[in-house]
């Protein structure tokens, strides 16, 4: 038992943040928020080239054939880094895509080409919603399977504005759709990877938030002394670096799991997203505070995590959803 | 990353559960704080005599010696037991004994690491005291030489297990005239020492451990001072250093345990409506979330434990692991009290139920000893964090 990093997955972790300091800083990411197309087409075939679409896919099947714990480790960079784009849906789309035989449409999304949109689970009201499905296809999940469906196929497509700039939403009525392809659970569960992959990027938020709250609270000086001194300031950064770190514990604990076939992946994995989302919404909303007015303004970047995380939040259904799933699950090992 | 322990490892453990299962005391652990006392330390002598006494203790001093992943194993196993995770064994096996052993005198440990493993004596802790508690440094009991003593007077307070203790590890003021982290010397007090006054406190939960303890001219040999005089505060440091964040993996199981319990129970009673507890979608999603954050609380154990196994010095990020074991024992015990109803105001020697109203009662204290949630706090945010103090 050894949860620390292997050398080798230190430096996926220096890559990967080197590459989204320099290609998608925060800055050059806001610049292109009020345009039609957030994601950058350039940083997206670049993130192709170093294989980040394919890196969990097994070597037999043209991936990099890494686990999903070295997955979530780049997905952690890339939650903390708050890259616009469907990564996530895209990784799921290549293994839906491998699994059910399509190589010629695997070989196109891990080549850069498909940016591939996601149904977001859990709606209420008749309505699906899509998100980020700017191109031609989307993931859909049932309880048992996944699939990529056609955007084409769904009927009263309507884009609406999101609540986060750097996503697009759009609402739909699924008509008579026939999946592009399929993949059931057993055969590959891509549900269980998307959880472990979003409690990721929560992870990565949650850090990225305590970094730029503990750094406010160290710099900003109030009645002569730096705010960070005040306990009322201080506990709720030490509360952040708390829910930063259980994420991360969580999250990779469900990776590792996955990765050696743990017959309680499933039950760890929804924990790490139930952990991950509670953590990210807290230290967001409590990273909001600690910036005061500033942090209620558009031109700071608080928001920015606020509102990506309530969407990731939401990818896979609703948090009560999970908790209701999770009591049905037996017990961890 | 793995999770998987080795064939060896799982093979440690299949023998620590079985002779955990063979010999852990199968009676009741008494109320009575002598019969307490006696029942740990029969409880030790038996896992000294089988070799399993003081599994990360230095060979040297008779110890195992057992790498952090064996002792996460054997605290893992020993949960199960459904035995206290402390009891009047504690200070000296986790605290004073690891103290003698980084920074005692030959004749020190040769004189009080045995008598620790073998279950002969029990150790307190004479740490806190009424003005000084989270500001430990600023504590003022007294010590003068006198010859080839020191003579202590002053008070004690929130000694675990001060009335039925042998030895004390005793933090004293030997130099007022200094910064107060550099005045303090740490002794080693027997507890039979005429002028010695232990009055005994009882706890919110009806515990009968605690003690404040009165120091009147208690004449203590200098060859009872660990480290020099005025050194104390680094000698109280160390200790913590032995610290690798095992020990609390029994109280972790535990809860884990007592989640699935008490989703069973949720699961079989019923409310005054009729209705089976479980069916309040509330009290349902609080013990899901209960789950997975009992869950992450192993997964941060784990985290810990891996880097600590590879740190020379543990950082402080143990601070977070307490932190969040304090806040989900409360939520946890408070969640029971809920699943029990009207149960929950009994308190009747014997019944299951009461278990969970007294573990409610004990939770209170889980972000109060061995350092405040507030104090944690403070040290996560400043040493992890870098924010100002």
């Amino acid at each position: 038992m050894d949860l620390t990093l292997a050398p080798e997955q230190t430096e996926i972790v220096a890559s990967a943040a080197a590459f989204l300091r320099a290609r998608l800083p925060l800055a050059t990411v806001r610049q292109r928020l009020d345009s039609d197309d957030v994601v950058d087409p350039g940083a997206w075939s670049a993130a192709a080239e170093l294989g980040w679409f394919a890196l969990g896919l097994p070597e037999d099947r043209g991936g990099v054939g890494f686990g999903l714990a070295d997955e979530a480790l780049l997905f952690r960079e890339i939650g903390r880094s708050l890259a616009p784009g469907p990564y996530l849906p895209t990784v799921l789309a290549a293994r839906i895509a491998s699994y059910a035989g399509c190589r010629e449409l695997t070989a196109r999304i891990v080549g850069g080409a498909e940016r591939v949109g996601l149904v977001l689970g859990g709606a209420h009201d008749g309505a699906i919603r899509l998100l980020d499905a700017d191109q031609s296809l989307v993931v859909a999940l049932s309880p048992s399977s996944a699939s990529l469906v056609a955007v084409d196929a769904l009927d009263d497509v309507v884009r609406v504005n999101c609540v986060d700039p750097a996503s697009t939403l759009r609402r739909a009525r699924a008509g008579d759709v026939h999946p592009v392809a399929s993949v059931t659970n057993d055969v590959d569960p891509i549900a269980r990877r998307g959880h472990v992959l979003v409690a990721a990027m929560l992870t990565g938020i949650t850090e990225a938030v305590r970094d730029v709250a503990a750094e406010h609270a160290r710099d900003r000086i109030q009645f002569d002394r730096p705010i960070g001194v005040h306990q009322a300031v201080k506990h709720p950064c030490a509360e952040m670096a708390v829910h930063a770190e259980r994420a991360y514990a969580q999250t990779i604990f469900a990776a590792v799991a996955h990765d050696e076939r743990r017959r309680d992946a499933d039950f760890h994995a929804t924990s790490a997203l139930l952990v991950a989302t509670d953590a990210a919404e807290r230290s967001t909303a409590a990273t909001v505070q600690v910036f005061g007015g500033m942090g209620f303004t558009f031109e700071h970047d608080a928001h920015l995590y606020v509102k990506r995380a309530r969407v990731l939040a939401r990818l896979f259904g609703a948090p009560a959803d999970h908790l209701g799933r999770l009591l049905t699950l037996d017990r961890a090992d | 990353m793995d999770l998987a322990f080795s064939a060896d490892d799982d093979a440690f453990r299949d023998e620590v559960r079985t002779w955990l299962t063979e010999h852990a005391p199968s009676e009741r652990r008494p109320h009575d704080l002598h019969a307490a006392r006696d029942y740990d330390l029969a409880w030790q002598r038996l896992q000294y005599e089988a070799g399993w006494a003081g599994i990360g203790w230095p060979v040297a001093f008779g110890g195992r010696d057992l790498p952090l992943t064996r002792q996460l194993i054997w605290y893992e196993e020993y949960a199960r037991t459904g035995l206290p995770p402390i009891d009047a064994r504690f200070v000296g096996l986790s605290h004073a004994g690891p103290t003698l052993i980084a920074r005692g005198t030959d004749e020190q440990r040769a004189d009080h690491l045995l008598p620790i493993l073998r279950g002969d004596v029990v150790w307190c802790q004479g740490f806190s005291e009424p003005d000084a508690g989270s500001d430990l440094a600023s504590l003022r009991t007294r010590a003068v030489v006198d010859g080839h003593e020191l003579v202590v007077t002053g008070q004690k307070i929130w000694t675990s297990f001060a009335p039925v203790a042998d030895w004390q590890e005793l933090l004293v003021r030997t130099n007022p005239d200094v910064p107060k982290h550099k005045g303090i010397t740490w002794l080693i007090c027997d507890m039979h020492t005429p002028g010695v006054d232990v009055r005994p406190i009882r706890t919110m939960d009806n515990g009968y451990e605690f003690a404040e303890v009165f120091y009147d001219e208690v004449r203590v040999p200098l060859a009872n001072v660990v480290g020099d005089v005025d050194d104390g505060w680094s000698v109280a440091l160390s200790t913590l250093s032995f610290e690798r964040g095992t020990a609390s993996t029994i109280s972790q199981v535990q809860l884990s345990t007592n989640v699935e319990r008490l989703i069973e129970l949720a699961r079989s009673r019923r409310s005054v409506s009729g209705r089976r507890v479980i069916a309040d979608e509330s009290i349902a999603h609080r013990l899901a979330r209960a789950r997975a954050d009992v869950a992450a609380l192993r997964a941060l154990t784990y985290l810990n434990i891996s880097r600590n196994a590879h740190a020379v010095q543990p950082g402080p990020e143990g601070s977070m692991l307490k932190l969040e074991d304090a806040r989900l024992n409360q939520e946890v015990y408070r969640l029971a009290l809920e699943i029990l109803g009207p149960r929950s105001l009994e308190l009747v020697d014997g019944e299951d139920d009461t278990y969970w109203v007294e573990r409610q009662l004990w939770s209170y204290a889980a972000s109060i000893g061995g350092g405040t949630s507030e104090i944690q706090k403070n040290i996560v945010a400043e040493r992890l964090l870098g924010l100002p103090r």
